[in-house]
């Protein structure tokens, strides 16, 4: 036990307190799975005194099938290209940036480490003429201008996160792999990619819950029938304000793939976050 | 995967060899480079170049500016730039991203930093484990659905909105003015009450729309927080508590100078968030009731893409400019820190 814990007393306080402090930090969550699951006269009359037997699948099938559905596939059509292709040309390159010599590499890393910092607003104006010119602002072409605009605005966390942990791979056994003849390719895909897996899937994750989380790129570059389920949320929030049954199964449809997600991959979740955090 | 344990276990006679000279310039490395760089440069640099140079027209959506045909549209020079500085929606934007970016930080450290210790104190285990986790949690959350479920919270029917449920349970409401401090309970998103400072008004609704943020953000802190608590040495911290040293010593003396590289991390990153903060106020209040609530983000995108029929995108390129400029400076620090870790 640490610092204060020396009394059995101040231990509990401790303990209770916190206990009460985490409930609290759950109550929005709470409410909203609560009012996702009474009827809506029930949770419009005080969710809180509800009744064991009022309980109901009936507010998800109704969002589900009032289009919910098309939303949330397109959230994982758009995530899952986004996080692959990102992940594709960002281990590449982190390869070379942790690596390899070449020309221009300290001001290419700073350019690339820049889109950490500066807002997606200073792209997004521009950013529908230019898809129209490149043919990307219709039918299913809107998912890979999307896709290549989340890979160029992952690339910052991407090189940042993934040559972290290239560099940490022992010169000796990169170097044992140059003595056997490898070239840089060969290093790469033999040596770096395996040793790398458990980096890739922590950034994997952060890059997951970063696309399937995003709202305003969404917003403003995707027609009616491509918007992800974010989009679908801010859509049914304003005119259907009584229909908080649906919007609350709704979020928490919106919550659950990012929370799954956290929930089985917590460790390398946290520790990638650990990594963009504190190394830098 | 048997290449690789190969790898791990260099023949003796490799290991046992002085450390190999880094190769020169590798061609492949440009190969390995080049398509990130190239989606990078495409969706990245290019449209932030037009946001840049567009800045200088005057220009709507409707027909776009086009740096290949600059010339469709008049060149204002810096006019832009003068007409939002000159601008009430801009200052109003900005008094509301300013109240944003003093208590978010301030609230996100200030929170963050008490719970991990607490949770640090409570040791190891399945509990402590519990408790970050609950904090961590609401972090995967999209913004979009935190200010959807916070708008539940939030409804002004105590028969549906929990805090005027509470509010109203415990006899907490109240409504005080004190000199130009007007606050009042109930409505929680049109009208929080207001501080007159004499040049500027400031909504409290901001506040409301803070919470949430906060509420969403505090996991962020806690990783950060916990991280750098792990290599506190717990020898320095028994024997100051042998010589007699109180509790909040301990905090103040030991923890806190330990920690001094994650607060900057924790503030400068929540500093980043509050300056972009967009998706809870769009969902929430989409900066009403009137513009009590607008942010910088939301006035450019209302500028930009919902009043499509004045061409005012032109105007919120500046927005946009003058956003990213604030935001470099600001996170200056945080840049150096990241370059640092630039690889040779």
């Amino acid at each position: 036990m640490r610092g204060p814990g020396r009394s059995r007393a101040s231990m509990l306080a401790l303990y209770g307190g916190l206990t009460a402090l985490s409930l609290l930090w759950l109550v929005p969550v709470a409410s909203a799975f609560m009012i996702s699951v009474l009827p809506q006269e029930q949770s419009r009359d005080g969710w809180w005194s509800f009744d064991l037997s009022d309980l109901t699948f009936g507010n998800y099938e109704r969002a589900w099938n009032e289009g919910l559905s098309d939303y949330v596939l397109n959230s994982f059509v758009i995530t899952t290209l986004a996080v692959l292709l990102t992940v594709a040309t960002g281990v590449l390159a982190a390869y070379a940036f942790a690596r390899l010599r070449f020309r221009l590499k300290r001001s290419t890393y700073f350019l690339l480490i820049t889109t950490m910092i500066v807002p997606v607003q200073i792209i997004l104006i521009p950013m529908l003429p230019w898809f129209k010119t490149l043919g990307f602002e219709e039918g299913g072409l809107q998912y890979v201008g999307i896709v290549l605009v989340h890979t160029a605005f992952g690339a910052g966390w991407a090189i940042f996160m993934l040559s972290s942990f290239i560099s940490e791979i022992p010169d000796e056994i990169i170097d044992a792999a140059r003595v056997d003849g490898a070239g840089d390719w060969g290093i790469f895909r033999r040596v770096v990619l395996p040793l790398t897996v458990p980096g890739i899937v922590s950034f994997a994750i952060i890059d997951f819950v970063f696309v399937w989380n995003d709202l305003l790129l969404a917003l403003t570059l995707l027609g009616r029938d491509y918007q992800p389920i974010t989009v679908g949320l801010a859509n049914l929030q304003s005119p259907n304000l009584a229909q908080q049954d649906i919007v609350a199964a709704g979020s928490i449809i919106a919550i659950l793939p990012p929370l799954l997600l956290f929930a089985l991959l917590n460790r390398l979740y946290v520790r990638g976050l650990f990594a963009g955090g504190l190394k830098g | 995967m048997t290449s690789a344990e190969d790898a791990v276990a260099p023949e003796p006679a490799a290991r046992g060899r002085q450390r190999l000279r880094r190769p020169g310039r590798s061609r492949a490395a440009y190969a390995f480079v080049l398509p990130l760089l190239a989606i990078f440069a495409a969706f990245y640099a290019w449209p932030a170049l037009n946001t840049v140079l567009s800045s200088g027209f005057e220009w709507g959506l409707i027909n776009p500016w086009r740096l290949t045909e600059p010339g469709s549209w008049e060149f204002v020079g810096l006019g832009n730039y003068s007409e939002t500085l000159g601008s009430e929606s801009f200052w109003n934007a900005v008094v509301n991203t300013t109240i944003w970016l003093v208590f978010f930080p301030l609230l996100v450290t200030g929170v963050s930093l008490i719970v991990s210790i607490l949770i640090w104190f409570a040791g190891r285990g399945l509990a402590p484990l519990l408790f970050r986790t609950a904090f961590i949690l609401p972090m995967t959350i999209s913004l979009a659905a935190v200010g959807v479920i916070w708008g539940f919270i939030y409804n002004p029917d105590p028969d549906f909105g929990l805090l005027n449920a509470v509010v109203g349970a415990l006899d907490l409401d109240f409504e005080i003015d004190w000199g130009p401090l007007h606050l009042q309970t109930g409505q929680w998103l049109s009208d929080l009450g207001s501080l007159d400072l004499g040049f500027t008004e400031l909504r409290l609704t901001n506040l409301s729309l803070i919470a949430p943020a906060v509420w969403a953000f505090i996991g962020f802190g806690v990783i950060t927080f916990t991280a750098g608590l792990t290599s506190v040495d717990q020898d320095l911290i028994d024997a100051a508590r042998v010589d007699g040293a109180r509790l909040r010593h301990v905090i103040r003396y030991v923890l806190i100078p330990q920690l001094r590289g994650s607060l900057v991390i924790v503030a400068v990153v929540s500093v980043i968030f509050a300056l972009r903060t967009f998706d809870i106020v769009y969902v929430l209040t989409d900066g009403g009731p009137g513009s009590d609530t607008e942010v910088l983000a939301l006035l450019l995108f209302k500028q930009a893409f919902v009043f499509l029929d004045e061409p005012d995108a032109g105007l919120a390129t500046t927005v946009a400019v003058l956003l990213s400029l604030v935001l470099v400076a600001g996170a200056y620090p945080y840049l150096r820190r990241l370059l640092e870790g630039t690889p040779r």
